[in-house]
């Protein structure tokens, strides 16, 4: 039951609205908390049994530290001088052994299901493991919804616990929904705490404005996820499923085509989920932000999946930074290595486990690694030239932020872009090097309208009209990019208005959708991550 | 909250009366432009093209109802006018809103359902999401026909004439496992709930319009036995409706399993169809109050496609 299914849009959604709408306000929470274990159940079925441990882990482990701040706070008011830093030191390595164990938990779980097989059969081509007095075969592990999500989600809560950036919640309950919100368990976002708390346990009561609002946002994913993603799939599964029958430009049709597809799906997915949280008054922080604007890579990365690259910087980026291998570096690169030098190899440092963790985030594949190793070798790069670049730009009179300059940027982070989706969606690392050769290899670009697009199963029309859409996405990302939406909405548009732009939306998706003959329904793409 | 419920109605009954619209000229365009609409729906668009009044049998069912009975043979032989509105793996709803889409314009004097969609269950979840969509489709068929507006780009592209439902499919792939496939047991598959309700509700139409519903199941060794048959008798049984199991006729229908399926037993190919129809129509002239409209004004189309068929069906007959 994903969010863009009849199902969901016209049962499940409806009913959890009257039944949150008909209970007093302070037990509101609790209607979210049984639909979203009922969506969670309704997809996983027995494997709920995943969240409730996870929640359990996550809940405990935030109150048994919270425990030890009060205790800590408490010891250092009657204690005086330096035996307060004692106090601090030990409850510190109390604290860390809870959250050690905490994250160790949650994270063993995730490690076992998802990577289990992969360890496996790479040990397995490398070495031979009969020797062993026990047997260690592949098995068949059942993955639970979101369980990337809900994961980090609750190892970045309870290190806000320990790093006292938040008090722990008291309530089991109120943990269990902050972990598995129904709109956002599938796909994200990653929220913090802060995010979300303030509004998910409030339990206001519905408004039209918030309804209406709500709605639209989720029919513009719809937009994008039916009419355009899933046109894409088509022409992306073809390419990328039957890859040793294309090269040249089909290929690189194929790379351009799935980025689209996976930024219109994912786009779409975070609106239909903003937009569900939205009718119940839940703010959810933003997942995207115009991220073809970007002009180099760390910027993409900074306006695409935002949730997991905040997240990635919180928990990862910033410990590893301030660690103690990075502390050494510093200072003996200051003395001896030069200030660029010393500042590039601190960020290959804290920057090479959130990129490998990127990679491996995304599912148990060499060729994610690869993905997350291309950025990191690619934005290192990009730092690491920056000074030359900056001195050519100021010798050829070149303002960094001319119109033409940056256009070469963009055009250069499109081309980083599609090159590391070609990879991403490969099939495998191998499938991945073949393709990107393949390019190069009788590059034609009259293949793209002597007609040889139109044998990969989508007609003229559904071109047309993934250009069309492609355009109203290009428009309204244009507006939002100036800052114009929000200008836009403070106007206080008339309902009429509202209404009529609701109505164009429903039409829209109704007519020119692609669900019915001639297409197959697909699957949210990272909902299977 | 009253705001909400206002405004939302207003909203609601606004949205409904553009559906109504879109979906009276969607259905408007479908009979016009003939051939357009492809696909599952396409049975759909072509049953509520056909004149009006002028079927006298309907064959629903999945795959195995429109390869099992050739309307264009039951035409040459008895003159009984027949439409095949099967769909491959219809389902039951689906099954359902075909006959009241077909009820719009005609009033047939006999319904043959085949069987085997009886035992069609893809789970509680996507039985209750088709039961909403058919709904959906059914009464705003804007939803069913909206790749319409794709004949603006190729107005062309329209599809050639089908025998009422019926395509002459001569390929040949052999079954060679055990012919004698019903063997002897009391077991009962089981009826899934939902094909019980839309059954119930499938009877209930054809009660009401005083049309006899018939069951029968196509020969077929991939997708019956007995357990299902008896299923299918018990069910016909306690509901008063009459049952024709042709999978204890094959010998008698003389079906030749080496050359009658073109895809080892799943599904009869022309040849077996042609065989299995010319049973059936014996059974129904006899059994059924069926005029014979041979020459009669008003089905000259009717005489056109089955010369058509003949040539087709003599042509694949002697490669």
């Amino acid at each position: 039951m994903a969010y863009h299914t009849l199902l969901y849009g016209f049962v499940f959604l409806p009913l959890c609205l009257i039944a949150y709408q008909m209970v007093p306000q302070r037990h509101r929470w609790k209607v979210l908390l049984a639909f979203s274990w009922l969506f969670f159940f309704i997809i996983s079925r027995k494997l709920l049994i995943y969240l409730i441990g996870a929640t359990v882990i996550t809940h405990y482990t935030g109150v048994r530290l919270e425990l030890l701040h009060a205790h800590e706070e408490k010891e250092k008011e009657e204690a005086a001088g330096r035996k307060k830093k004692e106090i601090r030191l030990k409850y510190q390595k109390r604290s860390r052994q809870v959250l050690s164990l905490g994250i160790l938990m949650l994270l063993g779980v995730l490690i076992y299901l998802k990577y289990y097989n992969f360890f496996i059969h790479n040990i397995e081509s490398i070495i031979d493991l009969s020797f062993l007095p026990f047997a260690l075969h592949e098995k068949n592990l059942l993955l639970p919804v979101g369980i990337s999500f809900y994961t980090l989600q609750a190892v970045g809560y309870m290190a806000d616990v320990y790093w006292g950036k938040i008090r722990a919640e008291e309530s089991l309950g109120r943990t269990a929904l902050f972990l598995s919100f129904f709109p956002q368990i599938m796909e994200g976002p990653i929220c913090r705490y802060t995010d979300t708390a303030d509004t998910l346990y409030a339990g206001r009561a519905l408004t039209w404005e918030n309804l209406s609002e709500g709605y639209i946002r989720i029919f513009w994913g719809f937009f994008k996820k039916l009419i355009i993603a899933d046109r894409l799939s088509v022409i992306v599964g073809e390419i990328f499923g039957n890859y040793m029958e294309y090269k040249g430009a089909v290929v690189a049709v194929g790379a351009v085509a799935y980025t689209v597809q996976l930024y219109m799906e994912f786009s779409g997915c975070m609106d239909m989920v903003i937009g569900s949280g939205q009718v119940f008054g839940i703010r959810l922080p933003e997942n995207f932000r115009q991220p073809f604007c970007a002009r180099s890579a760390a910027e993409f990365w900074r306006r695409w999946h935002i949730s997991l690259g905040v997240w990635f910087k919180t928990y990862i980026f910033y410990p590893v930074s301030v660690s103690g291998i990075v502390k050494k570096w510093n200072s003996f690169g200051r003395k001896h290595a030069g200030k660029y030098l010393t500042r590039l190899v601190t960020s290959a440092l804290a920057l090479f486990p959130v990129w490998l963790c990127n990679g491996l985030w995304h599912g148990a594949r060499w060729s994610y690694i690869f993905y997350g190793m291309y950025y990191f070798t690619l934005i290192l790069a990009g730092m690491a030239v920056e000074p030359v670049r900056d001195r050519i730009l100021a010798l050829l009179h070149i303002h960094p932020d001319s119109f033409g300059w940056r256009t070469v940027q963009i055009a250069k982070t499109w081309l980083i872009i599609f090159t590391g989706e070609l990879f991403f969606r490969a099939d495998g690392l191998r499938a991945g090097l073949h393709m990107f050769r393949s390019i190069f290899d009788g590059f034609e670009i009259r293949q793209l309208w002597d007609g040889t697009l139109f044998g990969l199963g989508l007609e003229r029309a559904d071109f047309a009209v993934v250009a069309a859409g492609c355009i109203v996405v290009a428009v309204i990302g244009s507006l939002n990019e100036r800052g114009l939406i929000p200008r836009i909405h403070s106007l206080r548009l008339s309902e009429p208005v509202k209404w009529c732009t609701f109505y164009a939306l429903i039409f829209a998706v109704l007519i020119f959708a692609a669900y019915g003959d001639g297409y197959q329904a697909v699957d949210l793409i990272y909902a299977g991550f | 909250m009253r705001k909400i419920l206002k405004r939302g109605l207003l909203f609601l009954l606004i949205l409904i009366l553009l559906l109504a619209g879109c979906s009276a000229w969607a259905k408007k365009a479908v009979v016009s432009k003939r051939g357009s609409i492809k696909g599952r729906s396409r049975v759909f668009a072509d049953i509520a093209a056909e004149k009006e009044n002028t079927l006298d049998v309907l064959v629903m069912g999945d795959s195995e109802s429109f390869t099992s009975i050739s309307p264009m043979q039951l035409w040459r032989q008895h003159g009984i006018a027949a439409y095949d509105c099967g769909q491959s793996g219809q389902k039951i709803q689906e099954t359902y809103y075909m006959l009241k889409t077909a009820l719009k314009t005609q009033e047939p004097r006999l319904v043959l359902l085949e069987a085997n969609l009886m035992f069609r269950n893809p789970g509680r979840l996507e039985n209750l999401q088709s039961a909403i969509s058919e709904a959906m489709l059914y009464h705003f068929p804007i939803f069913r026909y909206h790749n319409i507006w794709k004949t603006m780009f190729d107005s062309s592209a329209t599809l050639p004439d089908e025998y009422k439902g019926f395509t002459i499919r001569n390929s040949v792939k052999s079954y060679d496992g055990d012919e004698n496939y019903m063997k002897e047991t009391s077991e009962l598959k089981k009826i899934p709930e939902f094909v019980d309700i839309y059954l119930k509700k499938i009877i209930e139409i054809c009660q009401g319009k005083d049309i006899p519903l018939m069951l029968y199941s196509a020969p077929s060794p991939v997708n019956y036995n007995t357990a299902k048959h008896n299923a299918i008798q018990d069910y016909a049984d306690k509901h008063n409706l009459p049952y024709l199991d042709l999978n204890y006729k094959t010998k008698e229908l003389k079906i030749n399993w080496k050359e009658d399926s073109y895809d080892k037993g799943d599904h009869l190919n022309v040849f077996g169809a042609e065989k299995v129809t010319a049973y059936m129509g014996e059974y129904l002239a006899e059994k059924y109050d069926l005029p014979d409209h041979r020459g009669e004004a008003g089905y000259e189309e009717w005489d056109r496609l089955a010369e058509m068929y003949r040539q087709e069906f003599l042509a694949v007959k002697g490669k």
